[in-house]
Protein backbone atom coordinates (compact mmCIF):
# COMPACT_ATOMS: atom_id res chain seq x y z
CA UNK A 1 0.00 0.00 0.00
CA UNK A 2 1.45 3.28 -1.01
CA UNK A 3 2.45 5.19 2.18
CA UNK A 4 2.63 8.91 0.50
CA UNK A 5 -0.70 10.32 -1.56
CA UNK A 6 -1.47 13.12 -3.92
CA UNK A 7 -4.41 14.65 -4.98
CA UNK A 8 -4.15 16.61 -8.43
CA UNK A 9 -6.71 18.89 -10.11
CA UNK A 10 -7.26 18.46 -14.02
CA UNK A 11 -8.43 21.08 -15.36
CA UNK A 12 -5.88 24.46 -15.98
CA UNK A 13 -3.57 22.48 -13.80
CA UNK A 14 -3.01 19.08 -16.06
CA UNK A 15 -4.55 21.21 -19.25
CA UNK A 16 -5.09 23.71 -21.16
CA UNK A 17 -8.93 23.98 -20.26
CA UNK A 18 -9.15 28.06 -20.18
CA UNK A 19 -7.12 28.65 -23.19
CA UNK A 20 -9.62 25.47 -25.30
CA UNK A 21 -12.42 27.38 -23.83
CA UNK A 22 -11.27 30.40 -25.00
CA UNK A 23 -10.09 29.66 -28.83
CA UNK A 24 -12.32 27.03 -30.02
CA UNK A 25 -14.75 27.61 -32.51
CA UNK A 26 -18.16 25.70 -31.66
CA UNK A 27 -20.39 25.47 -33.92
CA UNK A 28 -24.18 25.77 -33.61
CA UNK A 29 -26.68 23.13 -34.61
CA UNK A 30 -29.72 22.47 -33.46
CA UNK A 31 -29.17 19.37 -30.70
CA UNK A 32 -28.59 22.36 -28.41
CA UNK A 33 -31.82 23.12 -28.15
CA UNK A 34 -31.85 26.93 -28.68
CA UNK A 35 -31.96 29.46 -31.54
CA UNK A 36 -28.23 30.29 -32.85
CA UNK A 37 -28.12 34.43 -31.42
CA UNK A 38 -29.06 32.85 -27.72
CA UNK A 39 -25.89 30.18 -28.67
CA UNK A 40 -23.94 32.71 -29.58
CA UNK A 41 -25.28 34.66 -26.89
CA UNK A 42 -24.90 32.03 -23.76
CA UNK A 43 -21.11 31.28 -25.19
CA UNK A 44 -19.80 34.25 -24.56
CA UNK A 45 -20.95 34.83 -21.32
CA UNK A 46 -19.59 31.01 -20.87
CA UNK A 47 -16.43 32.45 -22.22
CA UNK A 48 -16.44 35.54 -19.79
CA UNK A 49 -16.89 33.40 -17.06
CA UNK A 50 -19.85 35.05 -16.20
CA UNK A 51 -21.77 33.38 -13.45
CA UNK A 52 -25.35 31.28 -13.73
CA UNK A 53 -27.61 34.07 -12.13
CA UNK A 54 -31.17 31.47 -13.05
CA UNK A 55 -32.42 30.31 -9.77
CA UNK A 56 -32.77 26.95 -11.12
CA UNK A 57 -30.52 24.24 -11.72
CA UNK A 58 -31.58 22.97 -15.15
CA UNK A 59 -31.58 25.69 -17.50
CA UNK A 60 -30.83 26.09 -21.53
CA UNK A 61 -27.23 28.08 -20.21
CA UNK A 62 -26.73 25.51 -17.94
CA UNK A 63 -27.28 22.22 -20.85
CA UNK A 64 -24.91 24.39 -23.18
CA UNK A 65 -22.58 25.04 -20.94
CA UNK A 66 -21.95 20.93 -19.53
CA UNK A 67 -21.87 20.29 -23.40
CA UNK A 68 -18.89 22.96 -24.38
CA UNK A 69 -17.06 22.11 -20.97
CA UNK A 70 -17.44 18.33 -22.47
CA UNK A 71 -16.16 19.46 -25.71
CA UNK A 72 -12.89 21.78 -24.19
CA UNK A 73 -12.12 18.32 -21.76
CA UNK A 74 -11.47 16.39 -24.73
CA UNK A 75 -10.03 19.12 -26.85
CA UNK A 76 -7.72 20.25 -24.01
CA UNK A 77 -3.97 19.49 -24.33
CA UNK A 78 -2.15 18.44 -21.59
CA UNK A 79 0.79 20.31 -20.19
CA UNK A 80 3.99 18.44 -21.67
CA UNK A 81 5.73 18.52 -17.66
CA UNK A 82 2.44 17.58 -16.10
CA UNK A 83 2.78 14.63 -18.03
CA UNK A 84 5.89 13.93 -17.07
CA UNK A 85 5.41 14.64 -13.40
CA UNK A 86 2.55 12.31 -13.12
CA UNK A 87 4.97 9.97 -14.54
CA UNK A 88 7.65 10.32 -12.15
CA UNK A 89 5.33 10.39 -9.04
CA UNK A 90 4.21 6.80 -10.60
CA UNK A 91 7.74 5.72 -10.79
CA UNK A 92 7.87 6.83 -7.50
CA UNK A 93 5.41 5.13 -5.47
CA UNK A 94 2.81 7.64 -4.93
CA UNK A 95 -0.59 7.20 -4.93
CA UNK A 96 -2.53 9.51 -7.05
CA UNK A 97 -6.03 10.72 -7.02
CA UNK A 98 -6.71 13.23 -9.57
CA UNK A 99 -9.42 15.75 -7.83
CA UNK A 100 -11.64 17.73 -10.09
CA UNK A 101 -14.54 20.11 -9.94
CA UNK A 102 -16.12 18.61 -13.49
CA UNK A 103 -19.14 16.53 -12.97
CA UNK A 104 -18.03 12.72 -13.31
CA UNK A 105 -21.61 11.56 -13.74
CA UNK A 106 -21.33 12.74 -17.17
CA UNK A 107 -17.61 13.43 -17.70
CA UNK A 108 -16.08 9.70 -16.05
CA UNK A 109 -16.02 8.28 -19.76
CA UNK A 110 -14.23 11.00 -21.14
CA UNK A 111 -11.81 12.15 -18.68
CA UNK A 112 -11.18 8.46 -18.76
CA UNK A 113 -10.16 8.16 -22.00
CA UNK A 114 -7.91 11.62 -22.13
CA UNK A 115 -5.84 10.59 -19.38
CA UNK A 116 -5.50 7.54 -20.92
CA UNK A 117 -4.78 9.03 -24.42
CA UNK A 118 -2.13 10.33 -22.83
CA UNK A 119 -0.86 8.20 -21.07
CA UNK A 120 -1.29 9.85 -17.85
CA UNK A 121 -0.89 7.15 -14.66
CA UNK A 122 -3.42 7.96 -11.69
CA UNK A 123 -5.25 5.37 -9.19
CA UNK A 124 -8.79 7.45 -8.16
CA UNK A 125 -10.77 9.84 -9.90
CA UNK A 126 -12.84 12.36 -7.49
CA UNK A 127 -14.97 14.87 -7.87
CA UNK A 128 -15.25 17.11 -4.96
CA UNK A 129 -16.64 20.59 -4.48
CA UNK A 130 -14.36 21.12 -1.72
CA UNK A 131 -10.99 19.78 -2.32
CA UNK A 132 -9.49 21.20 1.23
CA UNK A 133 -12.44 19.20 2.60
CA UNK A 134 -11.92 15.86 0.61
CA UNK A 135 -7.90 16.23 1.03
CA UNK A 136 -8.45 16.53 4.85
CA UNK A 137 -11.01 13.67 4.98
CA UNK A 138 -8.90 11.41 3.23
CA UNK A 139 -5.49 12.30 4.97
CA UNK A 140 -4.23 13.42 2.10
CA UNK A 141 -0.91 16.00 2.35
CA UNK A 142 -0.75 17.30 -0.97
CA UNK A 143 -2.84 18.92 -3.24
CA UNK A 144 -2.07 20.24 -6.60
CA UNK A 145 -4.16 22.73 -8.02
CA UNK A 146 -4.79 26.74 -9.70
CA UNK A 147 -7.86 27.45 -7.69
CA UNK A 148 -7.73 30.39 -5.53
CA UNK A 149 -9.76 29.26 -3.09
CA UNK A 150 -7.27 26.22 -2.60
CA UNK A 151 -4.43 28.53 -2.74
CA UNK A 152 -6.06 30.70 -0.21
CA UNK A 153 -7.47 28.62 2.62
CA UNK A 154 -5.60 24.86 2.03
CA UNK A 155 -2.38 25.33 4.11
CA UNK A 156 -4.20 26.76 6.66
CA UNK A 157 -6.00 23.67 7.13
CA UNK A 158 -3.22 21.58 7.05
CA UNK A 159 -3.32 20.80 3.01
CA UNK A 160 -0.08 21.68 1.62
CA UNK A 161 -1.27 23.53 -1.90
CA UNK A 162 1.21 23.70 -4.95
CA UNK A 163 -0.22 26.03 -7.61
CA UNK A 164 0.55 26.65 -11.61
CA UNK A 165 1.52 30.23 -11.64
CA UNK A 166 -0.71 31.82 -14.01
CA UNK A 167 -2.33 35.54 -14.63
CA UNK A 168 -5.36 34.46 -12.79
CA UNK A 169 -3.65 33.67 -9.82
CA UNK A 170 -0.53 36.11 -9.81
CA UNK A 171 -2.05 38.34 -7.35
CA UNK A 172 -3.98 35.80 -4.58
CA UNK A 173 -2.29 36.46 -1.29
CA UNK A 174 -0.65 32.42 -1.40
CA UNK A 175 -0.58 31.87 2.69
CA UNK A 176 1.68 29.62 2.69
CA UNK A 177 0.97 27.98 -0.99
CA UNK A 178 4.07 27.12 -3.20
CA UNK A 179 3.21 28.86 -7.27
CA UNK A 180 5.04 26.92 -9.60
CA UNK A 181 6.74 27.64 -12.83
CA UNK A 182 7.30 24.06 -13.60
CA UNK A 183 6.28 21.09 -12.43
CA UNK A 184 10.27 19.52 -11.35
CA UNK A 185 9.53 22.38 -8.47
CA UNK A 186 7.06 20.60 -7.14
CA UNK A 187 8.65 17.15 -7.16
CA UNK A 188 11.49 18.71 -5.05
CA UNK A 189 8.95 20.22 -2.76
CA UNK A 190 6.81 17.21 -1.70
CA UNK A 191 10.00 14.53 -1.91
CA UNK A 192 11.52 16.60 1.10
CA UNK B 1 -33.90 -7.90 7.38
CA UNK B 2 -33.66 -11.04 5.23
CA UNK B 3 -37.60 -10.40 4.44
CA UNK B 4 -36.68 -6.99 2.92
CA UNK B 5 -34.00 -7.73 1.27
CA UNK B 6 -35.93 -10.60 -0.66
CA UNK B 7 -38.09 -8.12 -1.50
CA UNK B 8 -35.95 -5.54 -3.03
CA UNK B 9 -34.48 -8.37 -4.66
CA UNK B 10 -37.15 -9.04 -5.99
CA UNK B 11 -38.57 -5.74 -7.29
CA UNK B 12 -36.04 -4.71 -8.76
CA UNK B 13 -34.23 -7.94 -10.46
CA UNK B 14 -34.56 -6.62 -13.95
CA UNK B 15 -31.51 -4.27 -13.25
CA UNK B 16 -28.04 -4.81 -13.70
CA UNK B 17 -26.57 -6.08 -9.81
CA UNK B 18 -22.97 -5.68 -11.22
CA UNK B 19 -22.68 -1.74 -10.72
CA UNK B 20 -24.23 0.33 -8.55
CA UNK B 21 -23.59 3.80 -7.35
CA UNK B 22 -23.02 3.83 -3.16
CA UNK B 23 -24.01 6.97 -1.17
CA UNK B 24 -22.18 6.96 2.32
CA UNK B 25 -20.63 8.74 5.00
CA UNK B 26 -17.83 6.03 5.28
CA UNK B 27 -14.81 7.08 3.53
CA UNK B 28 -10.97 6.65 3.74
CA UNK B 29 -8.84 4.50 1.92
CA UNK B 30 -9.19 1.38 3.83
CA UNK B 31 -12.85 1.69 3.57
CA UNK B 32 -12.10 2.37 -0.32
CA UNK B 33 -10.22 -0.87 -0.42
CA UNK B 34 -12.64 -3.07 1.34
CA UNK B 35 -15.42 -1.92 -1.58
CA UNK B 36 -12.66 -2.96 -3.93
CA UNK B 37 -11.44 -5.87 -2.16
CA UNK B 38 -14.10 -8.36 -4.20
CA UNK B 39 -12.64 -7.22 -7.72
CA UNK B 40 -14.89 -4.60 -8.32
CA UNK B 41 -13.85 -1.38 -9.68
CA UNK B 42 -13.92 2.30 -8.63
CA UNK B 43 -15.33 4.38 -11.93
CA UNK B 44 -15.30 7.92 -9.34
CA UNK B 45 -16.07 9.09 -6.50
CA UNK B 46 -17.45 11.78 -5.14
CA UNK B 47 -17.48 14.00 -1.92
CA UNK B 48 -20.85 15.83 -2.18
CA UNK B 49 -21.57 19.21 -0.74
CA UNK B 50 -23.88 17.37 2.05
CA UNK B 51 -21.39 17.24 5.15
CA UNK B 52 -19.09 14.12 4.51
CA UNK B 53 -21.41 12.36 1.97
CA UNK B 54 -19.38 10.65 -0.13
CA UNK B 55 -20.73 8.52 -3.39
CA UNK B 56 -18.86 5.99 -5.26
CA UNK B 57 -19.50 4.64 -8.80
CA UNK B 58 -18.35 1.34 -8.40
CA UNK B 59 -18.43 -1.88 -11.48
CA UNK B 60 -17.75 -5.49 -11.42
CA UNK B 61 -19.32 -5.64 -7.84
CA UNK B 62 -19.41 -9.56 -6.98
CA UNK B 63 -22.69 -11.23 -5.60
CA UNK B 64 -21.25 -11.04 -2.64
CA UNK B 65 -20.53 -7.23 -2.10
CA UNK B 66 -23.60 -6.61 -3.48
CA UNK B 67 -25.63 -8.85 -1.01
CA UNK B 68 -23.38 -7.08 1.54
CA UNK B 69 -23.98 -3.10 0.41
CA UNK B 70 -27.89 -4.55 0.14
CA UNK B 71 -27.70 -5.10 3.92
CA UNK B 72 -25.71 -2.14 4.31
CA UNK B 73 -28.79 -0.06 2.75
CA UNK B 74 -31.66 -1.75 4.96
CA UNK B 75 -29.44 -1.07 8.09
CA UNK B 76 -28.80 3.07 6.53
CA UNK B 77 -25.35 2.43 6.17
CA UNK B 78 -25.45 3.47 2.80
CA UNK B 79 -28.18 3.84 0.06
CA UNK B 80 -27.69 1.83 -2.99
CA UNK B 81 -28.14 3.25 -6.52
CA UNK B 82 -28.74 0.51 -9.28
CA UNK B 83 -28.39 1.79 -12.88
CA UNK B 84 -30.58 0.26 -16.18
CA UNK B 85 -30.17 -1.75 -18.00
CA UNK B 86 -28.66 -0.74 -21.75
CA UNK B 87 -31.05 -2.56 -23.93
CA UNK B 88 -34.51 -3.75 -22.04
CA UNK B 89 -35.70 -3.45 -18.90
CA UNK B 90 -38.83 -4.43 -16.75
CA UNK B 91 -38.81 -1.32 -14.68
CA UNK B 92 -39.60 2.44 -15.69
CA UNK B 93 -39.32 5.73 -13.10
CA UNK B 94 -40.16 9.20 -13.67
CA UNK B 95 -37.87 11.28 -11.53
CA UNK B 96 -39.64 14.66 -10.77
CA UNK B 97 -36.87 16.54 -9.29
CA UNK B 98 -37.72 20.35 -7.76
CA UNK B 99 -35.44 22.44 -10.35
CA UNK B 100 -34.45 25.29 -7.44
CA UNK B 101 -30.82 25.68 -6.46
CA UNK B 102 -31.99 26.45 -2.99
CA UNK B 103 -34.42 24.89 -0.76
CA UNK B 104 -35.65 22.52 -3.29
CA UNK B 105 -36.61 19.73 -0.33
CA UNK B 106 -40.29 21.51 -0.35
CA UNK B 107 -43.18 20.11 -2.54
CA UNK B 108 -43.89 23.04 -4.52
CA UNK B 109 -46.76 23.35 -6.35
CA UNK B 110 -45.88 22.12 -9.19
CA UNK B 111 -44.60 18.89 -8.20
CA UNK B 112 -47.97 18.18 -6.03
CA UNK B 113 -50.08 18.41 -9.62
CA UNK B 114 -47.37 16.72 -11.79
CA UNK B 115 -47.47 13.69 -9.62
CA UNK B 116 -51.08 13.85 -9.11
CA UNK B 117 -51.30 14.33 -13.67
CA UNK B 118 -48.58 11.47 -13.87
CA UNK B 119 -50.33 9.19 -11.96
CA UNK B 120 -53.79 9.36 -13.63
CA UNK B 121 -52.24 9.51 -17.41
CA UNK B 122 -50.13 6.12 -16.26
CA UNK B 123 -53.12 4.43 -14.54
CA UNK B 124 -55.66 5.58 -17.50
CA UNK B 125 -52.65 3.65 -19.73
CA UNK B 126 -52.66 0.50 -17.86
CA UNK B 127 -49.91 0.73 -15.55
CA UNK B 128 -50.08 1.15 -11.86
CA UNK B 129 -47.22 3.29 -10.38
CA UNK B 130 -45.59 3.00 -6.70
CA UNK B 131 -44.66 7.01 -6.14
CA UNK B 132 -42.05 7.42 -3.35
CA UNK B 133 -40.55 10.62 -2.33
CA UNK B 134 -37.11 10.87 -2.77
CA UNK B 135 -36.15 14.21 -1.13
CA UNK B 136 -36.28 16.73 -4.11
CA UNK B 137 -39.36 15.08 -5.40
CA UNK B 138 -40.69 11.84 -6.22
CA UNK B 139 -39.68 8.62 -8.02
CA UNK B 140 -42.85 7.28 -10.12
CA UNK B 141 -42.08 3.58 -10.40
CA UNK B 142 -43.70 0.72 -13.06
CA UNK B 143 -43.63 -2.61 -13.17
CA UNK B 144 -43.50 -5.02 -15.94
CA UNK B 145 -43.90 -8.87 -16.01
CA UNK B 146 -40.88 -8.60 -18.82
CA UNK B 147 -38.62 -6.98 -20.02
CA UNK B 148 -39.34 -4.50 -23.02
CA UNK B 149 -36.70 -2.50 -25.31
CA UNK B 150 -35.92 0.44 -23.89
CA UNK B 151 -36.29 2.76 -26.89
CA UNK B 152 -40.21 1.93 -27.17
CA UNK B 153 -40.52 2.38 -23.00
CA UNK B 154 -38.90 5.97 -23.64
CA UNK B 155 -41.35 7.03 -25.89
CA UNK B 156 -44.05 5.89 -23.17
CA UNK B 157 -42.30 7.73 -20.70
CA UNK B 158 -41.32 10.98 -22.90
CA UNK B 159 -45.26 11.45 -23.95
CA UNK B 160 -46.77 10.97 -20.56
CA UNK B 161 -44.48 13.42 -19.38
CA UNK B 162 -44.85 15.75 -21.97
CA UNK B 163 -49.10 15.40 -21.11
CA UNK B 164 -48.04 16.30 -17.75
CA UNK B 165 -46.06 19.50 -18.86
CA UNK B 166 -48.85 20.54 -20.67
CA UNK B 167 -51.39 19.67 -18.03
CA UNK B 168 -49.04 22.11 -15.72
CA UNK B 169 -49.09 24.89 -18.27
CA UNK B 170 -52.80 24.40 -18.85
CA UNK B 171 -53.28 24.71 -14.91
CA UNK B 172 -50.86 28.22 -14.83
CA UNK B 173 -47.99 26.47 -13.43
CA UNK B 174 -44.51 26.84 -14.46
CA UNK B 175 -43.18 23.39 -15.75
CA UNK B 176 -39.67 24.97 -15.87
CA UNK B 177 -39.64 24.55 -11.90
CA UNK B 178 -39.85 21.12 -12.06
CA UNK B 179 -37.19 18.76 -14.04
CA UNK B 180 -38.09 15.31 -15.36
CA UNK B 181 -35.43 12.96 -15.97
CA UNK B 182 -36.88 9.29 -17.04
CA UNK B 183 -35.32 5.90 -17.04
CA UNK B 184 -34.18 4.02 -18.89
CA UNK B 185 -32.81 6.89 -21.42
CA UNK B 186 -30.00 5.67 -23.49
CA UNK B 187 -28.62 9.13 -23.47
CA UNK B 188 -27.97 8.87 -19.87
CA UNK B 189 -28.04 4.98 -19.12
CA UNK B 190 -24.37 4.94 -17.34
CA UNK B 191 -24.71 7.86 -16.41
CA UNK B 192 -27.23 8.30 -13.83
CA UNK B 193 -28.53 5.22 -11.06
CA UNK B 194 -31.46 5.60 -8.73
CA UNK B 195 -31.51 4.83 -5.12
CA UNK B 196 -33.61 1.75 -4.17
CA UNK B 197 -36.97 1.96 -1.81
CA UNK B 198 -35.99 0.86 1.93
CA UNK B 199 -33.45 3.66 2.47
CA UNK B 200 -32.85 7.17 4.03
CA UNK B 201 -32.41 9.83 2.03
CA UNK B 202 -29.02 10.91 1.93
CA UNK B 203 -29.63 14.63 2.69
CA UNK B 204 -32.87 14.99 4.65
CA UNK B 205 -32.54 11.38 6.12
CA UNK B 206 -35.83 10.79 5.41
CA UNK B 207 -37.34 7.32 4.59
CA UNK B 208 -38.85 6.25 0.86
CA UNK B 209 -41.75 6.90 1.99
CA UNK B 210 -44.62 5.97 -0.49
CA UNK B 211 -46.95 8.67 -1.68
CA UNK B 212 -50.98 7.76 -2.07
CA UNK B 213 -53.73 10.20 -2.91
CA UNK B 214 -53.90 10.35 0.38
CA UNK B 215 -50.47 11.67 0.90
CA UNK B 216 -47.50 9.96 2.16
CA UNK B 217 -47.55 7.22 4.02
CA UNK B 218 -45.13 5.95 7.32
CA UNK B 219 -42.48 3.20 7.05
CA UNK B 220 -43.83 0.09 7.57
CA UNK B 221 -46.94 1.04 5.75
CA UNK B 222 -44.87 1.43 3.11
CA UNK B 223 -43.26 -1.52 3.38
CA UNK B 224 -46.60 -3.14 2.80
CA UNK B 225 -47.46 -1.00 -0.54
CA UNK B 226 -44.28 -1.39 -1.53
CA UNK B 227 -44.75 -5.68 -1.29
CA UNK B 228 -48.09 -5.06 -2.62
CA UNK B 229 -47.09 -2.98 -5.42
CA UNK B 230 -44.74 -5.88 -6.07
CA UNK B 231 -47.60 -8.37 -6.27
CA UNK B 232 -50.49 -6.93 -8.06
CA UNK B 233 -49.01 -3.85 -9.33
CA UNK B 234 -46.97 -5.01 -12.10
CA UNK B 235 -48.09 -4.55 -15.34
CA UNK B 236 -48.31 -7.34 -18.52
CA UNK B 237 -45.99 -6.54 -21.15
CA UNK B 238 -48.24 -6.68 -23.99
CA UNK B 239 -50.92 -4.82 -22.27
CA UNK B 240 -47.43 -1.90 -22.19
CA UNK B 241 -47.11 -2.50 -25.57
CA UNK B 242 -51.04 -1.75 -26.83
CA UNK B 243 -50.71 1.55 -24.44
CA UNK B 244 -47.60 2.52 -26.48
CA UNK B 245 -49.46 2.19 -29.84
CA UNK B 246 -52.66 3.82 -28.96
CA UNK B 247 -50.14 6.87 -27.77
CA UNK B 248 -48.50 6.43 -31.13
CA UNK B 249 -52.32 7.29 -32.70
CA UNK B 250 -52.50 9.95 -30.45
CA UNK B 251 -49.05 11.57 -31.61
CA UNK B 252 -49.05 11.04 -34.80
CA UNK B 253 -52.71 12.13 -36.19
CA UNK B 254 -53.54 15.16 -36.91
CA UNK B 255 -54.26 17.96 -34.35
CA UNK B 256 -51.33 16.30 -32.37
CA UNK B 257 -50.60 19.68 -30.32
CA UNK B 258 -54.43 19.15 -28.34
CA UNK B 259 -53.94 15.36 -28.02
CA UNK B 260 -50.98 16.45 -25.31
CA UNK B 261 -53.59 17.63 -22.87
Amino acid sequence: MPSKTIAIDLDDTLNNFSETLARTRFEYDASYGMDEDTFSRHLERLRSGAKDESELLSTQYSFLRYRIHQRCYELSRPTADGVNFMRALRSDGWRIVICTHRDLRRANACTRRWLDDNKIPFDYLFMAWNKIVFCRAWAIEHLVDDDPFNIRFGTTHGVNVYYPLTERNRGIDPSGARGFSQFDEVRRWIER
Amino acid sequence: MDRKIALIREYYQGLPKDRAKVETRRHGFAFLEGLLAGGATLEYGELTLTGLLHKYKLSHLSETMMSQLLRWHLSGECNVCLYFDDRANNLLCFNLDNNHKVNNTVVIPEMALAVEVLRDLLEDHGCRPLVLASGRGYHVWCRLDATVENGLIYTFMLRLAAKTVARLHAAGRDPSRIKFNLYPDRRIRDTVSLRLFGSLHAKNRLFSRVLTPAGLVDEEASWALFEEHLCRGTTGAGSFRAACTLLDGQFQGPGTARSFS
